[in-house]
């Protein structure tokens, strides 16, 4: 018989810390969305309120006056973001699947050298890379943002986690058996199967892409192609007149494709992808 | 405004792209070191430096990306006086290695004491600038007489440490390094006594400068009202103007200031201008560069902006030129018609250009950081000291007398 | 004997290895072996010109960190904001999937909170470090302003420049924002289990409590590796909040490495090679403890299997010695 009972008081619980934590994690988002209809004086004065004002529309103004033209970052940040997410998540796959399905002499070697990579703290190298760019003039080139995820370290060392009890050989086999090529193995039938981590890690991906200021900011100065945390933080740029109320809006036009994304793709974490492709 | 310059001069000939990158998170000065220092076309022709870091670019590790001002086909002897431009953004402004000036600012950051003309009438009877000063100053003595006075009546004098931290700064004798070491001046060490004090007697509402709290004591908003601050013009325009809680007099405490001398003169802010020696263009950026600096005929950057039709909001400022100020009319409405020209231009000449080092800015964070913690009353004044020392030498590599 | 010729894929390995292998030299050998490089060197200074490499005493720079009073302060911050950030985080994140993943407990909205749990996430630290320095300021505030309607404090009281707070509160930042993506990782962990086991084992009898230890648990190992590491490598590289928060003060309180190293390379003085030297040993550091954790985590089966294998290769090849006299 399943031990089945669901006690009404662990399911308040249950209820009671997620509603917590969702008004917790809400709670900056509210704020933001606030501010960004306040004016700056009176964000100076009070930086949080829980109640809107009426200054929406002057702060809109601003933040258009600024140069800040919103479809022109969108369109960049859009185009980098996902470029560097697609880059980063299908080839972090590939190597993860090289790493699980194949047995090769260096295979020990190379992940632990992946590994290491990871471990570098990420702003010493930074300073290399602005190097290099400034010195081989490829400054201002939207392909210097996509391309280098396609190492992404970290995204390799999930999807192989992910693939070594997700995936089976034997799936491998009769594929190879029914005459599949490897390219075409993994394409059709290992990449479905790691559905929930490539939705997962393409979330990340695109948020951190999205959300990443320094390095665009060092590496593109044609105006053309700014991305949106760059315009929004033009807005922040005299500490003496900083408009707050327009930077407040402009990180709220930031943010929001950012949570449209995230509702699309969070559906392959809601559900349930019921596995179980090895029967018997 | 390179807009305003091109639309006066069409056959100007260039078409200028600007990149402008927020000083805030840090972000400019790495940007602008790996432009100069990679070169070639992407590096600019002309650019910026604000006062925290100008000397890092005029005098410090960048300077040598500067071209002289004397290549750019300007005129330095004559056009500086001429213009009668304040010594100490010269001073800022020229490279020791070759005592050739490379920047100069556009705006002139002399300080003055900015006061509330109703306490000063509530407090010492009469709002008059000139025996405000003398109330006020000269010295700190007389400073803190003034604020124990206004304490007596339930004023702050200041909103917190860091209003007058800036005074001191400037009118110390010496800058924090010495022969390559770090020097404590006695004028900036005694800087702790003073921030203690001020907390002690309550004195301040013990604000952190551009803190939430620090805004509402512009509009008399904080635990107690505040008498005054210490800052050049821009901090009248752009800080305490939209601050003072209205737009036109009976509003906040707008119209209800004053300017007079302040008891240590200083100054605090301000941009400099450098040409990039490497320039193909050097000409033409010498026309744009000395049309901004050095200009003083009414067609100048300076005269506009020192009369109100530089920006759109009719904002005056004091530029560095004092010949172009001799010329202009500083009296707003903020400050009940008073023309604050009067009082900031003198205010230029007690500014010292020649106590800065490149590491002002880094140094002042950890200082600040300190004094806090003493005035707090958390530790002794001389493990202050001793932690100062070791904080800068961990993390600048510079090491105490 | 006839030997069975095996076709070997080992070849694809490599293939599939290549993008990564290509990108990573071309975008970040140059930068990681310049790094290592000036570890060892003397290099400071904006201009980067004319440096030497410290053949007299090479690892002077290492020592000097080692020696270096904020770097041992910024070390010892680290270890303890990430330890009170990363215990709570992983206890409510495991907590949250055994609730979530648990196909018997029926929970309305669970797509609602899994969305919401994640939000904090998406915002850029540097709002969240204002938004959360304008929360607790002095002296006005609203935490202020809480205190003093409570009655507990007749004037404002500066909560930042107390340094346990100052480490709470970042410590507790990280805690938010991160919570959310660690449950969402290990739920998408769980979905990757076969519902099959889960079906057998509420077969057998197991209750909530069990399944989880015993089979949810387990499963989860590699997942779980995954996120302590990564939550370890983050943690000790913590950046972006110390920094934008409260600047690594009040008084160096919340100082972390990344921010020292920072500092040792942007804040004046440029001293790269220090900055470089301390990258290095903050690498070691990290990599010491990911080993530590491999190895707790290890796939026990695994190991057992390559042992025997390694027994039998052995035996063989002593048989065929033993077969050949």
């Amino acid at each position: 018989m399943l031990k089945n009972k669901d006690s009404r008081g662990r399911k308040i619980l249950i209820y009671a810390v997620s509603i917590l934590l969702t008004l917790l994690s809400i709670m900056p988002f509210w704020i933001m969305i606030m501010n960004a209809t306040r004016s700056t004086t009176e964000i100076q004065q009070h930086a949080i309120s829980l109640i809107p004002s009426g200054y929406l529309m002057k702060n809109l103004a601003i933040l258009l006056g600024k140069s800040f033209n919103p479809a022109v970052g969108f369109m960049n940040s859009l185009v980098i973001s996902t470029g560097a997410t697609l880059c980063a998540v299908y080839f972090s796959t590939l190597t993860a699947y090289g790493l699980v399905v194949y047995e090769w002499r260096l295979k020990k070697i190379y992940f632990s050298f992946i590994m290491a990579i990871m471990m570098i703290p990420a702003q010493v190298t930074m300073i290399g890379f602005y190097q290099m760019c400034y010195r081989l003039h490829v400054t201002n080139n939207i392909l210097m943002l996509i391309l280098p995820a396609i190492a992404s370290p970290a995204m390799v060392f999930f999807m192989r986690q992910y693939m070594y009890p997700s995936l089976s050989l034997e799936i491998v086999q009769s594929a190879r058996i029914d005459g599949a090529g490897e390219f075409r193995i993994f394409n059709t039938i290992a990449l479905p199967i790691m559905k929930p981590a490539l939705a997962t890690q393409a979330i990340f991906c695109f948020v951190s892409n999205w959300n990443n200021l320094f390095t665009p900011l060092v590496l593109l100065t044609d105006k053309k192609k700014y991305t949106m945390p760059i315009m929004v933080s033009l807005l922040r740029g005299d500490i003496y007149k900083t408009e707050y109320g327009s930077v407040y809006l402009g990180l709220t036009l930031t943010v929001l494709p950012l949570i449209i994304v995230y509702l699309l793709l969070s559906k392959y974490i809601i559900a349930g992808v019921a596995l179980g492709s090895v029967k018997g | 405004m390179v807009q305003k310059y091109i639309d006066a001069n069409p056959d100007f000939g260039y078409s200028v792209s600007s990149t402008i990158i927020a000083t805030t998170d840090g972000a400019y000065q790495p940007a602008l070191d790996q432009a100069l220092a990679a070169g070639g076309d992407d590096a600019p022709d002309m650019y910026c430096a604000e006062s925290a870091f100008v000397l890092k670019y005029t005098q410090g590790d960048a300077a040598e990306y500067a071209a002289p001002y004397a290549d750019l086909g300007i005129d330095v002897a004559k056009e500086t006086k001429d213009a009668a431009i304040a010594q100490y953004t010269m001073d800022i402004g020229t490279r020791p290695s070759d005592k050739q000036l490379v920047g100069l600012g556009y705006q002139a950051t002399g300080g003055a004491f900015i006061y509330r003309r109703s306490i000063a009438k509530d407090v010492f009877g009469t709002d008059d600038p000139e025996k405000i000063a003398a109330e006020v100053g000269p010295g700190w003595d007389k400073f803190f007489d003034a604020a124990s006075k206004l304490k007596a009546k339930g004023y702050g004098i200041v909103s917190g440490d860091g209003d007058i931290w800036h005074a001191v700064e400037n009118s110390s004798d010496q800058g924090w390094l010495v022969d390559g070491k770090l020097h404590i001046d006695p004028k900036r060490e005694a800087f702790l006594d003073y921030s203690k004090k001020l907390k002690d007697n309550g004195y301040s509402n013990d604000t952190k400068d551009w803190d939430d709290a620090w805004f509402a004591d512009m509009k008399g908003e904080g635990q107690q009202p505040i008498f005054g601050f210490f800052g050049p013009a821009w901090l009248i325009n752009y800080t305490l103007a939209p601050n003072c809680g209205g737009e036109k007099a009976g509003e906040g405490t707008y119209g209800d200031w004053a300017v007079c001398t302040s008891p240590i003169g200083f100054f605090w802010g301000g941009t400099w201008v450098l040409a990039n020696k490497d320039s193909a263009k050097k000409e033409a950026v010498g026309k744009l560069i000395d049309w901004i600096t050095l200009n003083c005929t009414k067609d100048g950057l300076q005269y506009a902006w020192a009369n109100g039709t530089m920006n759109e909001n009719g904002t005056k400022d004091c530029v560095a030129s004092g010949t172009v100020m001799g010329m202009s009319d500083g009296s707003i409405d903020f400050l009940g018609g008073q023309n604050m020209f009067d009082v900031f231009v003198p205010a230029n000449q007690y500014a010292k250009g020649t106590n800065l080092t490149q590491y002002d800015e880094s140094i002042n964070t950890i200082w600040r950081d300190q004094v806090r913690e003493y005035s707090a009353g958390n530790k002794t004044k001389e493990q202050t000291l001793a932690d100062f020392k070791q904080n800068v030498s961990d993390n600048l590599g510079i090491e105490a007398e | 004997m006839k030997k069975k010729k095996q076709f070997s894929y080992a070849k694809y390995g490599y293939i599939f290895c290549l993008p990564f292998t290509i990108a990573f030299l071309i975008f970040s050998l140059y930068p990681t072996v310049y790094t290592a490089v000036i570890g060892f060197t003397d290099l400071h200074g904006l201009t980067m010109t004319n440096f030497h490499f410290l053949t007299d005493d090479p690892f002077k720079n290492f020592r000097d960190i080692l020696n270096n009073a904020t770097f041992l302060t910024s070390l010892k911050n680290t270890c303890r904001i990430w330890v009170s950030n990363f215990i709570p985080q992983i206890l409510l994140a495991l907590l949250l999937t055994a609730w979530y993943s648990d196909p018997r407990t029926k929970l309305k909205g669970q797509g609602f909170f899994k969305v919401m749990f994640y939000m904090p996430n998406i915002i850029t630290a540097a709002s969240i470090a204002i938004l959360f320095k304008a929360l607790f300021d002095y002296p006005m505030s609203p935490a202020n302003d809480i205190i003093q309607t409570l009655g507990l404090s007749s004037g404002p009281v500066n909560l930042l420049i107390n340094k346990t707070i100052a480490r709470g509160v970042v410590a507790f930042i990280q805690f938010w924002m991160w919570y959310g993506y660690t449950t969402i990782i290990l739920i998408s962990g769980v979905l990757g289990i076969s519902t099959e086991i889960f079906e057998a084992a509420a077969v057998d009898g197991a209750n909530r409590v069990q399944t989880f230890f015993l089979i949810t648990l387990p499963n989860l190992k590699t997942i779980l590796l995954f996120t302590l590491v990564t939550s370890l490598i983050g943690g000790l590289n913590m950046f972006d909040i110390p920094k934008l928060f409260l600047l690594g003060g009040p008084d160096n309180s919340t100082l972390t490495t990344s921010v020292f190293i920072y500092n040792q390379a942007f804040s004046g003085g440029y001293l790269y090679n220090r900055a470089a030297a301390a990258s290095m040993i903050m690498f070691v550091i990290i990599s010491v403890c990911a080993a530590i954790l491999f190895y707790l985590l290890r796939d026990r089966d695994e190991a057992k299997l390559q042992k025997e294998i390694r027994k039998q290769k052995k035996l063989m090849k002593g048989g065929a010695r033993y077969a050949e006299k």
